[in-house]
């Protein structure tokens, strides 16, 4: 890769960005266009699956307004800085890598702000963590489609993006603005995960359809995205995500583990297929120009 | 297991710049992925910047006698011009002009308008 040496008719402008997360193989941003779908469990239980391949996995938590990654991975403390580098270094738990905000915000204060400080905090987790080499950072993202989705879009050199949904249609026309943003900004769909698809009764074995199921199939299906698995509903999965230890882990047996497991085989294939396929882009080597 | 019948491909059809090149001093020549290939002058690109602010410039009428700052006489030049996410090209020019957020729609569009696009 060429570099560029600004001349005098460079003088004006400003120097291109550090490249960020530079170490990162894999960067997962699991998105759902509604709030409440799931988004952070199957993020956070997602990685722990990866982790458990023997891969180095980090999570950051981009929901700047409402971080949940504290609660549910059962750790609260400030990160430091290095004095020589500056850089924060993530806290350490279950073998991940973790940033949110939740670690420097009082979890009773409400984080008021407008979007170019939500950009700025976004861009501090990917610019100024000490990441190191990762496998794979999974990046929660927080509902919808606006500062927070466009500057990790724009900023962070995504492999692609998982639409969690749940099965009824209200959650699933949202679901597909956010599957159609990531078209947009041309980063890959890598699937859906229909999550809370089903219930099935302890006592008696039978099988409800809760929120109705099969949506996020059919959605995939029409849009031609790969459709990851669907998560049943389980009282474990809530009460893992409670008490800081998540299902993968607090209860491995579970059903709902069970499909989370089989949604990370699912995307590591389609992580394989997708790098094959995406080079990195070509950049410009801008020597003689302006001379 | 993974289910075949649903599982398709996680890639995309999209266009992508293969390669960016700097055709002499005046003019950039992009590679597609499909083959085409586009050539545009430095001038024609930053006269098409697509930010807010030079659209809306682009729609007010010209005065007769065009003043110009001593950064704006010079011809446009990229400073620098580096991928935005995985679907634009942002440029920094010479003018000190930063704001432009090249899509590739927007570049496949200029090249039509430009008139200069190559087929392989």
């Amino acid at each position: 890769m060429a570099t560029y040496q600004p001349g005098p008719s460079a003088s004006f402008g400003t120097p291109p960005p550090p490249k960020l997360l530079s170490g990162v193989k894999n960067i997962i941003a699991v998105a759902s266009g509604k709030g409440g779908v799931g988004k952070s469990t199957v993020a956070v239980n997602l990685a722990m699956v990866l982790a458990e391949t023997g891969a180095s996995v980090g999570l950051l938590d981009a929901d700047i307004y409402g971080p949940s990654l504290p609660l549910m991975i059962g750790i609260c403390e400030r990160p430091t800085a290095d004095p020589r580098t500056g850089l924060l270094t993530p806290l350490e738990k279950h073998g991940l890598r973790l940033m949110s905000m939740g670690f420097i915000s009082d979890a009773k204060t409400a984080v008021i702000w407008r979007g170019p400080m939500v950009h700025k905090m976004i861009t501090t987790f990917m610019g100024q963590v000490d990441w190191g080499t990762l496998d794979y950072l999974v990046m929660d993202l927080p509902p919808g489609t606006g500062d927070a989705q466009l500057t990790i879009t724009q900023t962070a050199p995504l492999t692609g993006a998982v639409i969690v949904t749940t099965p009824q249609d209200v959650s699933l026309i949202d679901a597909r603005k956010g599957l159609l943003m990531f078209q947009q900004v041309n980063v890959p769909v890598l699937g859906i995960v229909e999550n809370m698809s089903y219930f099935v009764c302890d006592e008696c074995g039978k099988r409800h359809e809760i929120f109705r199921h099969g949506g996020g199939r059919r959605a995939s299906e029409e849009l031609g995205i790969p459709f990851l698995g669907e998560v049943p509903l389980d009282p474990r999965v809530t009460l893992g995500g409670d008490q800081g230890a998540p299902v993968v882990t607090s209860a491995p047996d579970s059903p709902a583990s069970q499909a989370l497991r089989e949604v990370a085989r699912n995307l590591i294939v389609q992580l394989e297929a997708t790098a094959a396929q995406r080079a990195p882009l070509p950049t410009l080597d801008l020597t003689g120009i302006g001379k | 297991m993974i289910n075949e019948q649903t599982m398709t491909s996680a890639t995309h059809s999209k266009i992508e710049p293969v390669v960016l090149q700097a055709d002499g001093p005046d003019r950039l020549l992009i590679v597609w992925s499909d083959g085409r290939r586009s050539l545009f002058t430095w001038g024609f690109l930053r006269e098409h910047c697509p930010c807010a602010m030079c659209r809306t410039e682009a729609e007010k009428p010209k005065p007769l006698l065009m003043v110009l700052k001593p950064q704006e006489a010079q011809p446009p030049r990229p400073v620098s011009m580096e991928p935005v996410g995985r679907y634009a090209y942002h440029i920094t020019w010479n003018d000190g002009h930063t704001s432009g957020i090249y899509s590739f729609e927007h570049l496949l569009a200029l090249a039509q308008k430009q008139g200069i696009q190559e087929g392989v």
